[in-house]
């Protein structure tokens, strides 16, 4: 049995969620909290906020307060679990996902697939940002199989996941999405899918573009996202990734520790998405051969190294040949591989650079990442195109408000803005 | 290697007191680009005065004469841009219009505008520089005009130089009144070239809007109207260009910003003509460019080109990520 069956076997024992911290939650301290550098973000989690609790706390030991984790609750209404047998394998994966449901049927549900090692929670500080912009809109963020909390186990046998070969096939991955997402919709009850936006990072964006090229969700695919992985620089930096691997930490005194390496690291460029997300890809090993380290990775990376080609292969390919919108938004610098250089410069799609974020887009600037995916949205709803007025128009009307503000004063004002609005 | 990409005015002509020395000024600062040696940033800073002063009269459309050569996006390829001057002529033998994107990507992005600009300021009515929707302060953020000036000067002054005369230029212009000359394409909120000559265009592209659509459309095969997966401007069918060069009595739209695989490509029955002068753009992609020259009969032809062959350039950096799963 693999070190990463065993680790699985045994994460879940260590079931999520974690209890939130008790009582009020923390403000974080540090000054240099970059809750996202957009100044037009309302979140409260990451402004620094002058409190009662902050005085009585203020730098006690320098570390312990600002890491304290914060519960998926504060970003998404509800969690699934959703069973699947695998009767050829005699297995049982038991899929679990985050989700708030759109408010309505005309309302669209961004499905989130993390990347490699991570997991839905990754997506969480971005949902809650998508929502402030859209309070109707559904999140669907899903654990991929054997991340989080979603685990394969013997169909049979409830607790044991040993012996059984790990599969993180790019053709398991999009089958896994796409029964997750039907079983959504019908745990939920509803008639029809709503608009679906697909949004991938890394790993998960070769998922979504396998699932979009491959088209089995329809036509309610209005549009996908890839984050930060381009074809070209994942295969060349194939070798280098090893050698990462190695130089993390394996082990971890505890969750806030985590949470401590991700910001100090820079792995994660933003203390609120560390919290959410870090507790989510680590658990309690009681038979540590480290007892003053017992919190150790979910996932093993290195375990999924067989599957590392099989991702990337033909990305970039899949990516232009899919229907539907397309927006590639790709961290620190462009890195087009020459196919990608190709499709953008004839305008195949559409591309962002966030320069100031790190790998991980949505949780080190959650508040741009949802206002991309927003606009990225209404640009591809298939409500018929509404085009912009004449110029001509704009022209008569200025001139109208402008002779009528000179005439009349308020009331004149108040008309010339109803001429606007008929516009 | 020196490339006289110039052709001096005769003895007999050459002006007098200030007149001369601002000249000969110029032709020094021209020499010096010619040679790929950047200007200092206090000459650059006079250019891009002198250059906002002629740029700044100049209409929304501007009329241009025939004959002249027209070219697409440049970005940065200097050696490309030499050759480019080497296959139609020197300036101000042969007539230029250029139509944006001379940042941006390449490894000389600086030497490249400068070039331009100055030319522009030397012979006025010779040469005609677009503005492309690199020519941005946002846009040069993200791909590489910024970083080279911050690494060529220790500084962003003269990235803000240039950015600041990038909001004076001129959006289009119209060659003997029948060639359509622009970066992007049309505009659904646009019906004729007046409605262009009352666009505002001295500013940073907004992001939506006439003018971000002349910089940023792209023709179709689709009729119509449709959203541009770019994020940006609009796509337009045959039906458009056929309506609006019928309108406005045009015969050709002439625009660049896409990368064409042989440096230009009808589209919609020779309605539209895309024109990229960037050969191999980006060091990778494996195109050719093409220029179109244009006759005082408007005729028209076009002539491609490969990369200039050069020694001692880098090979295109990339960063490889340390994670990417």
């Amino acid at each position: 049995m693999s070190e990463l069956q065993k680790s699985f076997a045994k994460s879940r024992l260590a079931k999520l969620p974690l209890q939130p911290p008790t009582g009020p939650s923390m403000q974080p301290l540090d000054e240099e909290v970059s809750h996202d550098d957009d100044s037009s973000s309302t979140s409260s989690t990451g402004t620094i906020v002058p409190s009662p609790s902050r005085q009585l706390f203020a730098r006690p030991g320098r570390g312990s307060v600002q890491q304290t984790t914060l519960p998926w609750t504060d970003y998404f209404t509800q969690e699934l679990y959703l069973t699947q047998i695998d009767t050829p394998n005699n297995t049982k994966i038991t899929h679990h996902v985050y989700l708030t449901p759109p408010a309505d049927s005309s309302s669209p549900l961004f499905v989130m697939h993390h990347g490699a090692g991570s997991s839905g929670l990754s997506f969480a500080a971005c949902a809650g940002e998508i929502r402030k912009i859209i309070p109707k809109a559904g999140i669907l963020s899903i654990d991929a199989r054997d991340h989080g909390s979603t685990a394969v186990t013997h169909a049979s046998d409830e607790d044991g996941g040993e012996g059984i070969e790990l599969d993180l096939s790019l053709e398991t991955l999009n089958r896994d999405l796409v029964f997750v997402v039907r079983e959504t919709q019908s745990r939920m009850g509803w008639e029809s899918l709503p608009d679906l936006v697909l949004v991938g990072h890394s790993l998960g964006g070769a998922v979504i573009t396998d699932v979009a090229r491959q088209g089995e969700l329809g036509s309610k695919v209005l549009a996908y996202a890839v984050l930060d992985v381009v074809e070209g620089s994942a295969m060349d930096a194939l070798q280098s990734m090893e050698t990462y691997l190695m130089t993390r930490p394996s082990r971890f005194p505890s969750i806030t520790s985590g949470i401590e390496w991700h910001t100090r690291s820079r792995t994660i460029r933003n203390k609120t998405s560390a919290r959410v997300s870090v507790p989510s890809l680590l658990y309690e090993d009681p038979n540590s051969p480290d007892p003053t380290k017992p919190w150790i990775w979910r996932t093993n990376l290195s375990a999924t190294k067989p599957f590392w080609e099989n991702w990337f292969v033909g990305l970039s390919r899949k990516f232009l040949d899919a229907r539907g919108g397309k927006l590639l938004l790709l961290a620190g610098t462009d890195r087009l591989d020459k196919e990608l250089m190709i499709g953008q410069m004839q305008g195949k799609y559409q591309l962002q650079v966030l320069p100031e974020a790190g790998h991980f887009i949505q949780e080190d600037q959650p508040a741009k990442t949802a206002q991309i995916l927003v606009d990225f949205y209404k640009r591809n709803d298939r409500s018929a195109l509404v085009l912009p007025p004449k110029v001509a128009d704009l022209q008569a009307s200025a001139a109208m408000k402008k002779g009528a503000g000179i005439g009349a004063g308020a009331g004149a004002g108040a008309s010339a803005g109803g001429l606007f609005k008929k516009i | 290697m020196i490339v006289d990409i110039t052709s001096r005015p005769d003895n007999q002509s050459k002006p007098r007191g200030s007149d001369y020395q601002h000249i000969r000024n110029l032709d020094a600062l021209i020499d010096q680009l010619s040679n790929c040696i950047t200007l200092s940033e206090d000459d650059i800073e006079r250019l891009c005065d002198q250059a906002r002063e002629v740029v700044q009269d100049e209409s929304n459309v501007q009329p241009v004469s025939s004959p002249v050569t027209v070219c697409g996006d440049i970005h940065g390829q200097y050696h490309d841009l030499i050759e480019l001057f080497r296959i139609s002529g020197p300036c101000p033998d042969t007539n230029y219009l250029f139509m944006g994107d001379y940042v941006d990507r390449g490894y000389h992005s600086v030497e490249s505008v400068s070039l331009l600009v100055a030319l522009k300021v030397r012979y006025p009515k010779r040469i005609t520089i677009l503005r492309g929707n690199h020519e941005s302060r946002q846009i040069t953020q993200v791909y590489g005009f910024y970083d080279e000036c911050l690494r060529k000067y220790g500084n962003a002054r003269v990235w803000t130089l240039f950015t600041d005369l990038f909001d004076y230029l001129p959006l289009t212009a119209l060659i003997d009144n029948r060639i359509f000359c622009l970066h992007g394409g049309l505009s659904p909120s646009i019906d004729t070239l007046d409605h262009v000559r009352k666009v505002d265009r001295v500013h940073e592209p907004p992001h939506e809007g006439p003018m971000c659509d002349l910089l940023w459309s792209d023709p179709d095969d689709r009729y119509g109207w449709g959203i541009s997966p770019r994020g940006a401007g609009y796509t337009f069918g045959k039906d458009i260009s056929d309506a609006f060069n019928h309108n406005n009595g045009l015969s050709l739209i002439a625009r660049a910003h896409q990368m064409v695989m042989d440096g230009y490509l009808w589209s919609h029955d020779r309605n539209v003509v895309t024109v990229f002068s960037a050969p191999n753009y980006c060091y990778r992609c494996g195109n050719l460019a093409a220029i179109l020259e244009v006759d005082e009969k408007l005729n028209y032809q076009f002539i491609q080109f490969d990369p200039s062959p050069r020694t001692g350039e880098p090979t295109m950096h990339r960063r490889t990520p340390d994670y990417f799963l």
